[in-house]
C-alpha cells in the first residue's frame, strides 16, 4: 500500500469511511521504517511498541464516530530538539544524550489532544546549528534521493523521514532556514510560521528572536493543517503573539515580486530557472510578475552570524553541568563547568558559542552586534515597503541541489551561504514556505519558496496551495522508486 | 578596530575549555568569519527603531500567579548528582 504518500485529508476520509484503520497505516509506516532506516538514519529514537496501544484506541474513536479531528490517527516525527514528556530530547549532542523531557513542548500538547501518533524522535545538526546533519552527535541523515547526499538542515531527520514514508509529516525548528532547506533538498513541502504564531515553550532554545517550529509535509494542505493545530497564542512564551487583524494579501490576480538580489551570483542556474518556470506559470494565471530590489538580503548571512551565535550564545550557558545533561568532574565549579561543555558540546556548537561571546563583548559589541540589530531593523523595512508594492515575494529556497556529504564541511562560508535565501524570513519573523518544484539537471529536488508579511500565513498557504497544483511535483525519491 | 580574536579570553568568558588543536583552528575558522562582517560593519546605519522581537512587539508577560509547574523530584530527576532535594555541585574555591 501507498497509504503514507495520501494527503491527511484523504487518509482522514479512509479512516471514516471505514477502509483503513489508524493502526493499519501506523504498521504501514513502521514497515517503511524498517525498509529505509538503516539507508537513511532519519530517526532518532522510534517509539513502535509505545503508540500501538494508542493506534488501537484510534481505531476504537473511528469506528465510533468520535475521532478527534482531521489529525487523529496520523504519525508524525518530533524533531528532537522539542520535548515529548518521558522521552529523551538530545538535540543530537552529547550533552543531552541522557536528558528525559519532564514535561510537553505546547505543541506536543496541542497535537496528543487531536489524538496524533508520534513515531519517534528525528535527527537534526546539533542544537539545530547546521545544514546538513553533518554535525550531529549521533551521525548524519542521508537525502532519500540519493543517499551519498545531505539532506540538508538542521531538521534533516525530519524532512528525510517524511520523504522517505516513514511518517505522514514531522515538526521541525527553523532558525534561518532549518526547516525550509531541508524540505528542498527531500522534495517535500516546509513551512515557517510568522514569529510567534507557534509557542515555543518546550522547544529547546538556539536563537529566541529567530526560532520558530513550523511543519515539513508532503503538500501545502497537509502544512496547513498541521500548523492550524499548532498556533495559537501560548502564556507559557513571551514572544506568543494575540491574534490581531492583519490586512491579507490577494489570492487572485496578485502581484509577486522576484527578488533580485537572490537571483544573482551563488546561485546556480538550475535554481533561477525554477523561479522563472514557476513565475511564467503564476503569470499565465493571470498574475503580475515583477523584479524587486532588497538590497539588505545580500547581508543577511552577516547579520544572520552575528544575532544567532550572540543568542546561542546566552542560551546554551544552560548547559553547565549543573542542573541537567552531561557532566564532566573538576575541582571546582568553574573548573567542572569548563570540562563539561568541552566534552559535552561538538565543534561547531563551541565556534558559535565563542562567536556569540566575542560579538557581545566589550569593545566589539557596538560593531558587531549592535550594527548587526540595526540592519536588521533595515531589512525589516525593505521589506515594509516591498509589501506595499506586492503580495508576495519569491526566490528560490536554496542556492543550489542537495549537495554531497563532507563537500562544504571544510568550508565554513560556502556551508552558511547555503541558507542565504532562507534567513531573511527569519530576520524578519514573516512567514514563508519552500515547495517543490521540479528537479536539477542531476535528477534532484528543487524548491520555490514564497514569503509574504507578517500574520498572512493562512493566505500565503492558500495562494501556495495553487501555486503546488500549477506545478504538480510528482518525482519520487530513489528509496520510493526502488521498493517493490 | 582589530579583527584578531583573542581565543584564549574568549573562550574562557564561554567557559569552554579548549585544547592547543582546538584554538588553533578556532581562531583561524573565527578570524576568517569575522572578516566577512567587515562589510556590514562598516556601513553607516541608522540606529533607530532596533528591536529584539523581529516584530517589534513587547513581551507579553505571565501574570505573577503561582501556578502547577515540576515537582521538586521532577526537576532534580535530571541532575548529575543531587542530595537531600538539593543539586550537588564542587566548591566554589580550590
Amino acid at each position: 500500500m501507498e497509504n503514507h504518500k495520501l494527503s491527511i485529508s484523504k487518509i482522514n476520509k479512509l479512516f471514516k469511511d471505514k477502509e483503513l484503520k489508524p493502526s493499519e497505516l501506523y504498521d504501514e509506516v513502521f514497515e517503511r521504517a524498517a525498509s529505509t532506516e538503516s539507508i537513511i538514519h532519519g530517526h532518532l529514537t522510534l517509539f513502535q511498541e509505545e503508540n500501538i496501544q494508542k493506534a488501537l484506541e484510534s481505531n476504537t474513536r473511528y469506528e465510533k464516530g468520535e475521532h478527534l479531528g482531521p489529525l487523529d490517527g496520523i504519525p508524525i516525527a518530533i524533531k528532537d530538539n522539542i520535548n515529548i514528556s518521558g522521552h529523551v530530547t538530545s538535540c543530537s549532542s552529547k550533552m543531552l544524550a541522557n536528558y528525559v523531557s519532564p514535561y510537553d513542548a505546547t505543541v506536543i500538547t496541542k497535537l496528543k489532544k487531536e489524538g496524533v501518533l508520534f513515531t519517534g524522535k528525528t535527527n537534526l545538526d546539533e542544537f539545530a546549528m547546521g545544514s546538513s546533519t553533518e554535525n550531529s552527535a549521533f551521525g548524519p541523515t542521508k537525502n532519500p534521493w540519493d543517499p551519498s547526499r545531505v539532506p540538508g538542515g538542521s531538521s534533516g531527520g525530519s524532512a528525510a523521514v517524511v520523504s522517505a514514508g516513514s511518517a505522514i509529516a514531522s515538526l521541525g525548528s527553523d532558525t534561518g532556514g532549518s526547516i525550509r532547506q531541508p524540505a528542498s533538498f527531500c522534495g517535500v513541502v516546509g513551512f515557517k510560521p510568522t514569529y510567534g504564531t507557534v509557542s515555543r515553550y518546550g522547544l529547546i532554545a538556539f536563537a529566541s528572536s529567530l526560532d520558530q517550529i513550523g511543519p515539513i509535509t508532503n503538500n501545502v494542505e497537509d502544512a496547513k493543517l498541521i500548523f492550524n493545530s499548532i498556533s495559537g497564542h501560548d502564556p507559557k512564551d513571551a514572544t506568543s503573539l494575540i491574534a490581531t487583524k492583519t490586512e491579507q494579501p490577494n489570492l487572485n490576480k496578485a502581484k509577486i515580486g522576484i527578488i533580485k538580489e537572490l537571483m544573482e551570483d551563488g546561485i546556480s542556474e538550475d535554481a533561477k530557472e525554477e523561479v522563472y518556470k514557476v513565475a511564467k506559470l503564476m503569470e499565465a494565471e493571470g498574475h503580475e510578475i515583477v523584479e524587486v530590489s532588497l538590497p539588505l538580503t545580500k547581508m543577511s548571512i552577516s547579520i544572520y552570524y552575528l544575532i544567532a551565535p550572540a543568542e546561542c550564545s546566552a542560551n546554551l550557558s544552560r548547559f553547565d553541568g549543573v542542573r541537567y545533561g552531561a557532566r564532566v568532574s573538576g575541582n571546582t565549579s568553574s573548573e567542572m563547568m569548563e570540562l563539561t561543555r568541552a566534552e559535552g558540546f561538538g565543534p561547531e556548537v563551541k565556534k558559535r558559542i565563542l562567536l556569540g561571546t566575542y560579538a557581545l563583548s566589550a569593545g566589539y559589541y557596538d560593531a558587531y552586534y549592535g550594527q548587526a540589530l540595526k540592519a536588521r531593523a533595515m531589512m525589516k523595512k525593505e521589506f515594509t515597503d516591498i509589501y506595499k508594492q506586492v503580495d508576495y515575494v519569491i526566490s528560490p529556497t536554496t542556492p543550489s541541489d542537495p549537495f554531497k556529504f563532507g563537500e562544504k564541511s571544510d568550508n565554513q562560508l560556502e556551508m552558511y551561504m547555503s541558507d542565504l535565501c532562507t534567513i531573511p524570513a527569519n530576520l524578519v519573523g514573516m512567514p514563508a514556505i519552500s515547495i517543490p518544484t521540479g528537479l536539477s539537471s542531476q535528477g534532484l529536488p528543487l524548491s520555490v519558496q514564497i514569503m509574504s508579511p507578517a500574520n498572512t500565513d493562512n493566505t500565503l498557504l492558500d495562494f501556495s496551495q495553487t501555486l503546488q497544483s500549477l506545478v504538480s511535483f510528482i518525482d519520487k525519491p530513489i528509496l520510493n522508486r526502488t521498493e517493490k | 578596530m582589530t579583527d584578531k580574536i583573542d581565543i584564549k579570553n574568549v573562550a574562557k568568558l564561554a567557559a569552554l575549555k579548549l585544547n592547543e588543536d582546538e584554538q588553533q583552528q578556532l581562531e583561524k575558522d573565527l578570524s576568517m568569519i569575522i572578516e566577512h562582517f567587515a562589510a556590514l560593519s562598516e556601513m553607516d546605519l541608522p540606529d533607530d527603531k532596533i528591536s529584539i522581537h523581529p516584530l517589534g512587539m513587547s513581551l507579553n508577560l505571565a501574570e505573577d500567579i503561582a501556578s502547577k509547574s515540576l515537582t521538586h523530584e521532577e526537576a532534580l530527576r535530571n541532575a548529575p548528582d543531587s542530595k537531600d532535594g538539593q543539586f550537588v555541585v564542587p566548591p566554589s574555591l580550590d
